[in-house]
């Protein structure tokens, strides 16, 4: 140990050097946004909280192809099918268990049909576990209330797909 | 012999094999469509293109060019590749690309080549065709515009069913295939159109978009609806049986499937016995089934103090095991009273070469003359008809003595009284007698006659039995039948001897077609799946499991034991039957010598070691020598309605409306959609 | 204030008994207040250091935030494992609060206005802060939970070695201002140096302690970056992970009161408490109990500070600090003091 260094360790030079940065870091702006009230610009691909789309005529769009269900890695979607007394295909039984979700998009991408998607929601904490298992008539509300969004995101993302 | 080469390897093929046979001798994957190998060979999809050579500079379908010695074939080249990318864009042309809600996705023959064998893009800009749907009846669901045009449905109601029900209209590009007035069709086979259509055209209407083949667990079975012991694979999702497909056994149903044994499965949910129920003896509910603890109905069983007066009569469902256990039971408790033939025949069963299939599923196939007695063949094993119609096709005799039904092929029918075959006219003894491989097949009407001795003698008469040959045949329709006589399970007097000896408890072992009512002081415990007509008559219900809920033995009309996987479990509280039997057991206070499946099933193979053996069984080539006449008039035949003929069916909605639709010609017909 | 009771006509004895009382609540009451607000200032700090923001949405600036949180603990269950020895898991957190508050007895927040002053006060300090290791000890223990247990384990060994140094340091204080009364060596410390610097700690001799006992009051206080045992990293939460609800929220107060704690400490000890910082009449216009308010908070603005600057300590680091470094250090300091002491005759 040389003298200097045990000078710089008993006068805790180092310490008092880090103090000062970190003082100098105390009175510079803020890094972070003011959550609740700002909000930081989502991409368009971002993947939040899903939500099953209609087509403008008020039909669905989910056609119970299942392929979401099939490429879903975290095995988080449930689908039960039949004819619809139209014959047309659809589900009976359309279940995300959010809890279960990994959030990958596979299922946006496999389906051929883009009914199910991921929207731009991230806020959707709830108080029970309970909750969190959507079904289909959650799915579609969703889809209801975000339709706007999502059209928008997927046309402005369409050109890299 | 001819010698060919295939992509440089050199082969010897048999004579007459085609170009494509030779390849997948050597190995080579061929696509196609149109081809199959129990079909005739329409060569119209152009899949299986090959280059060969000497031949012209192009490409040649490979499935209708006989193979030559010399041959070389390449499967491999760039002429080949891009023969193939060419005619998969061709057939994708007017394909619809709806595969997300098709049904055929996921088990697709063209999605499958499309990847393995196409180019990936299409160049076709133009509008698709579109054909309008057709009605083809409750079991088939079309979508037209699917269509490749391969003509195998055609080709198989034509060759295989032998019902010109499903042909093509128009030419070229509007080409449809249709039941020509859009009736449904309505042979016992026709589902099997639907395994056969390479793309998703015809598809199962019961099983329309109910699931995606990757979702299924697929269990190993045995079918129980006819006595032929298909061999099926179960589909199941969950807890569910989706649905029920042919496998692949040429010996027994080559690869297909009766409708009866692929759509009753939707009755398996059904109508089922999910609770122990007791029918109240007294209080205010008197008379009627209330549900009960297994406690509580083994009590009463046991109150009934039964002792050796106990009885059991098994079902036409049933697997070996089952009734292996309960002669375990019975004989613990020192009865023997069992008993099958649940209509009362009596035919003798001490010699079980009398009454069994001698002549092998694949083997009648051979026959050159065959003189069915009693059988309304369609309707008792609808899979047999089609080896028959081989047989005819062949140039073998038929004739018939019973009423008149619709056969495939040309039959001659001597009249609905079985004293004809005391006195049969020269051309039928002529052409028996002289044929190389006679066969008689005996069916349920003319045993329940007592026309076996008779039938005997005749067989002693033609010399059925010969070197390499046995013609005798008897045709059950109950899956449960050979096992059962294996097991040495039937009275001489048959049920006769049950109700003579008036037991104080009688076991109903899904057995749904007894008379009930000849049993009036005796407690009726029902061991069965569905509540159906034993379930109704019964005192005591104990719920069992069905036949795709328990692994099992069955032994088909020919002697062939099979073994049965389980694929789900029974619903509620049923419970396999050994361990109902089991239990059963316990609460009487007898020991039947087996706490396990394996246990139980070695106890069965050391009672019975034919058992122990998968295939065919031997019952020897001597048969009793028969005599006396027979006599009696085949006022109907056994099966009334071919697609209600046990619980299951009668469970199933799909068999109802086929039943109604197909049988009795009741109009679901639907718009075109 | 027991004389104004009498003059209200009640008995020597009640009135003292009453002034006791009011007494104690005039502490206690602003200092949970005061604990509430310095839990909101040191997560502001802390964010602040670390460029965020911090509590900003209960209430203007996110004042509120640490009363709501207070009352989310409230109104929370109670959850006491079953394998818990029940009572003392529950009384270990009611330890921590009370001797938190005990100490404050003998802590002058003006000329004379102390609860009780006694003439060991200082002592009494160090017997108090020593028994505040044992609510984290039994919480430990009685929770029955393989993490908790390594905390107290920690947490004992951690308090033993800090208070020994403490302790040396404090005789640097104590030879100098010659009384334990905390009162007393506040008054010592007027004018101390240069006759008009009002604090030990700009004596050049003392100084050197002030650092080691500024150092120790971190280190004895469990804060970070001597926060080994609730080092959540490797002990989940240390000997608080059992524990939710009220019983968790009074370690939290306590905790923070002892923090403040050994802020006032600072204050009192080293830089004249309610004194102004320096001898100079018209800086006594200011009332004395402003002086060492603005003095605790100072020290508590270095002990957030240096919670965000520094990162924890290792185990073995901490036990060599205090051994092997803080121990021979101020041991050598009191004999140095004394010695220095002794050479100018301040005892004679």
């Amino acid at each position: 140990m040389t003298v200097a260094q045990f000078i710089k360790a008993f006068t805790l030079w180092e310490f008092l050097k880090a103090h000062a940065l970190t003082l100098k870091y105390f009175f510079k702006p803020k890094a972070t946004i003011n959550y609740p009230y700002e909000k930081n610009p989502l991409s368009p691909r971002f993947r939040g909280e899903h939500a099953l789309r209609r087509y403008p005529n008020g039909e669905e769009r989910c056609i119970a192809c299942k392929l979401c269900e099939a490429v879903c890695p975290a095995q988080a979607i449930t689908i039960e099918a039949e004819p619809r007394d139209d014959g047309s295909r659809r589900t009976t039984r359309y279940d995300i268990d959010m809890t279960k979700c990994i959030f990958c998009g596979f299922c946006q991408e496999a389906c051929p049909v883009d009914a199910i998607v991921e929207g731009p929601n991230f806020e959707y904490a709830t108080e029970t576990r309970e909750e969190l298992l959507y079904d289909k008539a959650k799915l579609l509300a969703n889809g209801d209330k975000w339709e706007r969004a999502i059209a928008a995101n997927l046309e402005a993302d369409a050109p890299y797909r | 012999m001819p010698t060919v080469k295939v992509d440089g390897q050199e082969i010897e093929v048999p004579a007459g094999a085609t170009v494509l046979q030779a390849c997948e001798l050597a190995g080579k994957e061929i696509p196609r469509f149109c081809y199959h190998e129990r079909l005739s060979i329409a060569g119209n999809c152009r899949m299986c293109l090959v280059e060969v050579k000497p031949g012209p500079p192009k490409p040649q379908a490979s499935c209708a060019l006989p193979a030559t010695d010399g041959q070389e074939i390449r499967t491999d080249s760039e002429m080949v590749k891009k023969a193939r990318e060419g005619v998969m864009e061709f057939l994708l042309i007017n394909h619809p690309l709806d595969c997300p809600i098709c049904d055929q996705g996921g088990e697709c023959d063209l999605q499958d080549q499309s990847v393995a064998y196409g180019r990936g893009g299409s160049r076709y800009d133009e509008n698709k065709r579109a054909v309008t749907e057709k009605y083809m009846g409750p079991l088939i669901k079309t979508t037209m515009t699917r269509c490749i045009h391969c003509t195998r449905c055609v080709r198989f109601s034509e060759e295989i069913a032998g019902v010109d029900e499903i042909g093509a209209l128009y030419r070229g590009e509007n080409m449809q295939i249709t039941t020509y007035l859009e009736h449904a069709v309505k042979h016992e086979l026709s589902a099997n159109v639907i395994d056969l259509c390479p793309v998703g055209a015809l598809t199962s209407r019961p099983y329309a978009f109910e699931a995606r083949p990757w979702e299924l667990k697929k269990t190993l079975g045995i079918d129980v609806m006819d006595a032929l012991g298909a061999n099926i694979r179960i589909d199941s999702r969950g807890r569910e049986v989706m649905r029920a497909l042919p496998r692949l056994n040429d010996d027994v149903n080559e690869e297909w499937l009766a409708d009866k044994s692929r759509y009753a499965v939707d009755g398996l949910t059904r109508r089922r016995l999910d609770k122990v129920w007791i029918r109240q003896t007294s209080g205010e509910n008197r008379g009627k089934l209330e549900a009960a603890t297994w406690d509580d109905a083994f009590k009463k069983i046991k109150a009934a103090k039964p002792g050796k007066d106990i009885a059991a009569v098994y079902g036409d469902l049933l697997d070996c095991e089952t009734m292996f256990a309960a002669k375990a039971l019975l004989g613990a408790m020192g009865s023997t009273l069992i008993e099958g033939r649940q209509s009362g025949m009596t035919y003798d069963t001490s010699n079980l070469a009398a009454v069994n299939f001698n002549t092998t599923l694949a083997g009648i196939e051979n026959a050159d003359a065959v003189l069915i007695v009693g059988s309304q063949i369609r309707h008792e094993a609808p899979l047999l008809n089609v080896r028959l119609r081989k047989a005819v096709k062949r140039g073998a005799k038929v004739f018939v003595v019973g009423p008149e039904w619709e056969t495939t092929y040309p039959a001659t029918f001597l009249g609905n009284d079985l004293g004809v075959l005391n006195s049969l006219s020269s051309d039928v003894t002529d052409a028996m007698s002289k044929a190389e491989r006679p066969a008689i097949i005996l069916g349920g009407a003319a045993l329940g006659r007592g026309a076996l001795g008779k039938a005997l003698a005749l067989a002693g008469e033609w010399n059925v039995v010969r070197e390499g040959w046995n013609g005798f045949n008897s045709l059950h329709f109950s899956a449960s039948r050979m096992g059962g006589l294996m097991l040495g399970l039937a009275q001489a007097g048959g049920m006769a001897d049950l109700i003579a000896a008036k037991p104080k408890v009688l076991l109903a072992l899904g057995s749904d077609e007894v008379d009930f009512t000849k049993f009036p002081d005796t407690l009726k415990v029902f061991i069965g799946h569905h509540g159906d007509k034993g379930a109704h008559a019964a005192d005591v219900i104990l719920p069992a499991a069905a036949y795709t809920e328990k692994s099992g033995t069955y032994v088909n009309i020919e002697g062939r034991v099979q073994r049965s996987e389980k694929a789900v479990f029974a619903p509620g509280d049923a419970r396999e039957d050994w361990t109902i039997l089991r239990a059963l057991a316990d609460a009487l206070g007898v020991t039947v010598g087996f706490d396990t499946f394996e246990q139980l099933r070695a106890a069965m193979f050391a009672d019975t070691p034919a058992l122990a053996n998968e295939g065919l069984a031997d019952f020897g080539m001597a048969l009793p020598a028969g005599g006396g006449d027979a006599s009696g008039e085949i006022a109907a035949y056994p099966v009334a309605d071919y697609y209600l003929t046990n619980a299951i069916c009668r469970a199933s909605p799909t068999m109802q409306r086929c039943s109604a639709e197909l049988l009795h010609g009741q109009d679901f017909a639907e718009a075109a959609e | 204030m027991t004389e104004t009771f009498i003059n209200w006509g009640m008995t020597a004895d009640w009135a003292w008994f009453v002034a006791t009382i009011c007494g104690i609540l005039l502490i206690a009451l602003p200092l949970m207040l005061g604990v509430a607000m310095i839990i909101y200032a040191d997560r502001k700090i802390w964010a602040a250091m670390a460029l965020r923001r911090g509590p900003n949405v209960v209430g203007p600036f996110g004042l509120l935030q640490s009363f709501a949180d207070g009352l989310k603990v409230f109104l929370q269950e109670t959850i006491i494992p079953s394998a818990a020895n029940k009572g003392l898991f529950l009384i270990a957190p009611i330890i921590t609060f009370t001797v938190a508050l005990m100490a404050w007895a003998v802590i002058p927040f003006n000329s004379g206005a102390v609860l009780a002053d006694i003439n060991v006060g200082l002592l009494y300090i160090l017997a108090i802060s020593s028994l505040g290791v044992y609510g984290v000890v039994i919480a430990g223990w009685a929770s029955n939970s393989k993490y908790p247990f390594f905390s107290a384990m920690r947490a004992a060994a951690q308090m033993i070695s800090y208070e020994v140094s403490i302790g040396f340091i404090i005789i640097c204080v104590v030879l100098w201002a010659g009384t334990f009364n905390m009162n007393g060596i506040v008054i010592a410390q007027k004018g101390h140096v240069f006759g008009f610097l009002n604090g030990f700690g700009f004596n050049p001799l003392l100084f050197p302690m002030w650092v080691l006992f500024l150092i120790s009051g971190m280190a004895e206080t469990a804060r970070a970056p001597f926060d080994l045992t609730e080092a959540e990293s490797e002990l989940v939460a240390g000997y608080q992970t059992e524990y939710s609800s009220m019983s968790f929220a009074l370690y939290w107060l306590g905790e923070y009161a002892n923090v403040l704690l050994m802020c006032t400490l600072n204050a009192v000890l080293f830089f004249g408490g309610w004194l102004p910082p320096v001898d100079w009449a018209p800086l006594y216009w200011v009332n004395g109990f402003v002086w060492l308010l603005l003095k605790i908070l100072f020290f508590f603005f270095i002990f957030s500070w240096v919670k965000a600057t520094v990162p924890r300590y290792r185990y073995d680091q901490l036990m060599r600090l205090g051994w092997k470094v803080f121990l021979p250090f101020s041991l050598l300091w009191v004999f140095l003091v004394s010695g220095y002491l002794m050479a100018t005759g301040h005892f004679a």
